[in-house]
Formats: structure tokens, C-alpha cells, sequence
């Protein structure tokens, strides 16, 4: 009871993260999952599964007015079951995309439910009413505390259990398969990614990295900073001095061409 | 009288209120109470009838969204209109204080999300990930570190360069070719780390193996020797293709996770 207690208290604090506390990233998983763990006695295992849960969401983030799958609860309840089954990572991942999915049914609902609180504010700015404008900011929150706390929170009451009882069951090959789809899901993460970032005109930088990282045996660290050097060269030298010479001729490229030489 | 200098202590004020912009956010107006609220010690300060203050909450409860670290830049100008509207109300025109935040939002979202969840997020996420999956406890940590100082940077200055300089700071910021460089380099950081990702951080291999008469073949090994990596490289080009076509993420990541466990029974993966 009083573990649950915690873990419905991480993954309440955590939704706070983008909303109340300027998104300084504790509620990503790879933090939330080193305190899951810490909450029961397996921080390492936690630091794991959370590098695991980050590399499959990193792709997500809340752009624009959407609504991404809920990461807090999935990646909570994910790690929570899998530390307490003693399953490991493969199972972690099971549990937490599906249940990020179905929970972020439950974010959408509070969005919905905030445009009361709007109408609310607005009539209390009719009357220049600042402090009942600050009441309206301050309920929603709540309800977006609980809105993973409690999903949480029952989970780790009720699940322990269930999910070993489930997995005494299930036979190895979807064991070892979980484990196997556990490793293609980060593929996901870097395609969102890509879907960010990609234009055709630094397609070629996306294939450099890889390259780089591949031949070289380089690690992320490395290959950031190279990049931000290579970056700079780029726009420095190169763009500028083209830009200078043919303001015209490239005012005529469509976006996406390439327009350093 | 309106004393009309905002002074230190609201501005203070505002900048610890932006962390709580997405608070109360709604589909209609989005983070529209957050940037009142964040506005309030403001408006407070410069207005003191119930007319100017219903006037100024209902200005700043009209539709905002942008990227939350650079929402203190836009509060900033914001602020220094307000201020301008205070000491000259007659004069001041006051729908000019939402064009110039409709203005900018966008562009600035676009600098924002390049930057930091494009960029910044991805170089954290790239380094915390490479020492935690060995389960290095630094891994988190670092995370936390390289993301927050250049985006607590960014809040700090930005509301400071924003209300001192007010809108034409960032208008020439934009003219000058400078956010667009910006979002260059940033472009080009972000996609050559994941490009590094994808060959360091995701495992795909596979166990097939060819017998011939005398010899067996290892399949992976063959692979390994075109180029390494290409397993990874091909499984993140195809789910990305399937991203641009319109595939729901919800339904790709429940897909992946099905796909693997049917490849890996076939003795595929």
C-alpha cells in the first residue's frame, strides 16, 4: 500500500513536469524510472529500463496543441510491474507502449474537461478578478496529478501478481519475442525523430552521423560535438560567403534544395 | 495615478509563473490561462482599476501556444507593451500587444522545437541513454544537466532581452537571418546524432543462419561486412517511410512490438 502510495506519487509528479514546472524533462522516463526504482529497491534496474523506455519515446514530445501517448503512466506502470515481476526489460516495454497508449485517452479528457475552466477564467476576467483567474490555472493541475497518479497507483496494487500469475503462463517464445520487439521499438523513437528534424536538404547529415558512428567507433558525446563544429564551419563560412555573392540566385531555391556549395 | 515602471520583483515574478504555462491547458485556447496568469504581478503592478485589469486578463486570455522554453521572451515584450500602454493609454494602441503575440508565437515555436526538443533534448537523451543503458546512474543525471542549462538560459534571457529591447529586438533577430541560421545548426546537430544513435543504440541482429554442404553462413556476419549497421539503418528508414505516410504512432509502436515478437518466432530476429 505505501509503495503504491509512491509510485502513484512519481507518476503524478511527473505529469506535472510539462505542465507546472516548465518542462525541465524529470518526467521523461529516464528519470522517472531511476526513482520508480529507488522506490523499490532496484535503482540500477531502473536506470536500465529507463534508457529502454527514453529510446522508444524520445521521438514524442508534446509539439504544437498534440496530444502524444502518455509516457508518465506507461513508462511508471511499465517499469513498476517489470521490477516487481523481476521480468527485466523485455516486459517493462510490453506493458508500458500499450498502457502509454490507453492512458493518453485519459490526458486528452482533461484538455477537455480545462475548457470549463477557460469559460470560467474569462468571466472572471470580466471583472478584472485576478485571484479568481489564478484559481482557474491552479485545478487543472490537479486533475492532471491524478489523472496518472491513480492509474499508477492501481496498477502497482493490484498488477505485482497478475503479471507474474500471467507470465508463469505465457510461453517462452513470446518471452524471448518481447525481448527481440523490445529492441526494434527504439526504431520508432529515432523515426519520430526524423520526422522532426528531416528535410532533404540535411538528409546527407543523418547519413553521416551513421557513418561516422559506424566506422569510426565514435561515441554520442563525440559525435555531438563534431557536429556542432561542423554545423558552425557550414553556416559560417560556407553559407555566408554563397549568400553574399548570389543573394539572388538563391532567393530562387525552393525549400528542401540545397543551398551550400 | 498608474505607476508605470514595472520594476524588478513583477518580473521576477513572471519568469517563475512561466514555468507553469501548460497548466491549465485546454483545446480551445491552449496555454491561453497560463500566459495570463504568468502576466498577472505585470498587470497588477501597472493597473489599478477594475476596468484596466479586465481589460489587460482579457487580452491575455486569447489563444497562445508555442514552445514553452521560449515562452519568457514573448512574456517579456509583452510586459514592456503593457508598460508603454500604461503610461500613455491614449495613445498606445492596444491591439497591438496581441498582433505581436500572435506574430510571433509561430516562428518562435519553430526556433523552440528545433532547438530544444529537436537539438538540445536529443544530444541529452543521446548521452544520458548510452550511460544509463549500462545502468550508470550519471546517465539520468547528465541528461537533466545538458538539457537544463541551455534551456534555463533561454527562459532567463529570454524574458530579460524581451522586455528590454521589446518586439523590435526579435524582429531584426528574424530579419537578420539570424533564426534561421539558428534552426540550421540545429538542424544539422540533430539529425547527425540520431543518425549516430541509430548505429550505436539500436541492436538489431539476426540469428539465421545458412547451412551449405560443407560450410554454414552466418547471415549477420555477411551483413556486418557490406556495411555494419544496416539492419538498424533499414528497420528506422522503413517505420520512418510509414511515419510520412500517415501511419497513427500508436498503432506503429503496438505494431513493432507485435512484428517482433512474430519475426523472432520465425527465427527471423
Amino acid at each position: 500500500m505505501g509503495t503504491a502510495l509512491l509510485i502513484g506519487l512519481i507518476a503524478g509528479i511527473g505529469i506535472l513536469d510539462e505542465r507546472i514546472f516548465g518542462a525541465t524533462l524529470f518526467g521523461r522516463p529516464i528519470v522517472l524510472s531511476v526513482l520508480v526504482g529507488l522506490v523499490l529497491g532496484d535503482p540500477i534496474q531502473g536506470v536500465i529500463i529507463g534508457a529502454q523506455l527514453e529510446l522508444v519515446w524520445m521521438g514524442l514530445a508534446g509539439i504544437g496543441g498534440s496530444t502524444p501517448p502518455d509516457w508518465v503512466t506507461g513508462g511508471v506502470i511499465g517499469t513498476t510491474l517489470a521490477i516487481l515481476s523481476g521480468e527485466g526489460v523485455g516486459i517493462a516495454l510490453a506493458i508500458a507502449v500499450p498502457v502509454a497508449v490507453l492512458a493518453q485517452s485519459l490526458g486528452i479528457l482533461v484538455r477537455v474537461i480545462n475548457l470549463y475552466f477557460a469559460n470560467r477564467a474569462d468571466r472572471f476576467a470580466l471583472r478584472g478578478d485576478f485571484r479568481g483567474v489564478t484559481l482557474m490555472m491552479w485545478i487543472p493541475p490537479i486533475l492532471f496529478f491524478f489523472s496518472t497518479s491513480i492509474p499508477a497507483f492501481l496498477a502497482t496494487l493490484l498488477g505485482a501478481e497478475v503479471i507474474q500469475g500471467f507470465m508463469d503462463s505465457v510461453p517462452q517464445w513470446i518471452i524471448d519475442g518481447l525481448n527481440v520487439a523490445g529492441g526494434l521499438l527504439p526504431a520508432v523513437g529515432f523515426a519520430l525523430l526524423l520526422d522532426m528534424l528531416f528535410s532533404r536538404r540535411t538528409a546527407v547529415f543523418f547519413a553521416l552521423g551513421f557513418l561516422i558512428a559506424v566506422y569510426l567507433d565514435i561515441d554520442i558525446t563525440g559525435l555531438a560535438l563534431v557536429a556542432a563544429c561542423l554545423a558552425i564551419i557550414l553556416e559560417l563560412y560556407m553559407k555566408h560567403n554563397s549568400r553574399e555573392e548570389s543573394t539572388e540566385a538563391s532567393d530562387n531555391l525552393v525549400e528542401g534544395a540545397i543551398d551550400f556549395e | 495615478m498608474n505607476d508605470t515602471t514595472i520594476g524588478k520583483r513583477p518580473l521576477r515574478q513572471v519568469f517563475w509563473r512561466s514555468f507553469a504555462l501548460q497548466g491549465a491547458f485546454n483545446y480551445e485556447r491552449m496555454q491561453n490561462i497560463g500566459y495570463a496568469y504568468a502576466m498577472i504581478p505585470v498587470l497588477r503592478k501597472l493597473y489599478k482599476t477594475e476596468q484596466d485589469r479586465a481589460e489587460a486578463l482579457q487580452r491575455h486570455l486569447t489563444f497562445f501556444n508555442t514552445t514553452p522554453a521560449v515562452s519568457p521572451a514573448i512574456l517579456g515584450i509583452s510586459a514592456a507593451m503593457e508598460e508603454q500602454n500604461a503610461r500613455d493609454p491614449e495613445g498606445f494602441d492596444k491591439s497591438s500587444i496581441n498582433s505581436v503575440k500572435a506574430a510571433l508565437m509561430a516562428p518562435l515555436a519553430g526556433v523552440g522545437d528545433s532547438l530544444f526538443w529537436g537539438t538540445f533534448r536529443v544530444i541529452a537523451a543521446g548521452v544520458g541513454i548510452s550511460l544509463a543503458s549500462q545502468g550508470n546512474i550519471l546517465g539520468p543525471i547528465l541528461f537533466l544537466l545538458l538539457y537544463n542549462v541551455p534551456h534555463l538560459a533561454a527562459r532567463f534571457f529570454g524574458l530579460r532581452l524581451g522586455y528590454k529591447f521589446g518586439a523590435e529586438s526579435l524582429e531584426r533577430f528574424a530579419a537578420g537571418g539570424l533564426m534561421e541560421r539558428a534552426m540550421s545548426i540545429a538542424n544539422i546537430i540533430g539529425m547527425m546524432v540520431v543518425g549516430g544513435m541509430v548505429a550505436t543504440l539500436l541492436t538489431v541482429e539476426t540469428p539465421l543462419i545458412f547451412e551449405m554442404s560443407e560450410a554454414t553462413v552466418e547471415v549477420q556476419s555477411i551483413l556486418d561486412s557490406i556495411m555494419p549497421g544496416m539492419l538498424p539503418l533499414t528497420v528506422t528508414l522503413i517505420i520512418f517511410w510509414m511515419i510520412r505516410k500517415g501511419f497513427k504512432i500508436a498503432w506503429l509502436t503496438v505494431g513493432v512490438l507485435v512484428a517482433g515478437v512474430l519475426l523472432s518466432a520465425v527465427g527471423i530476429l
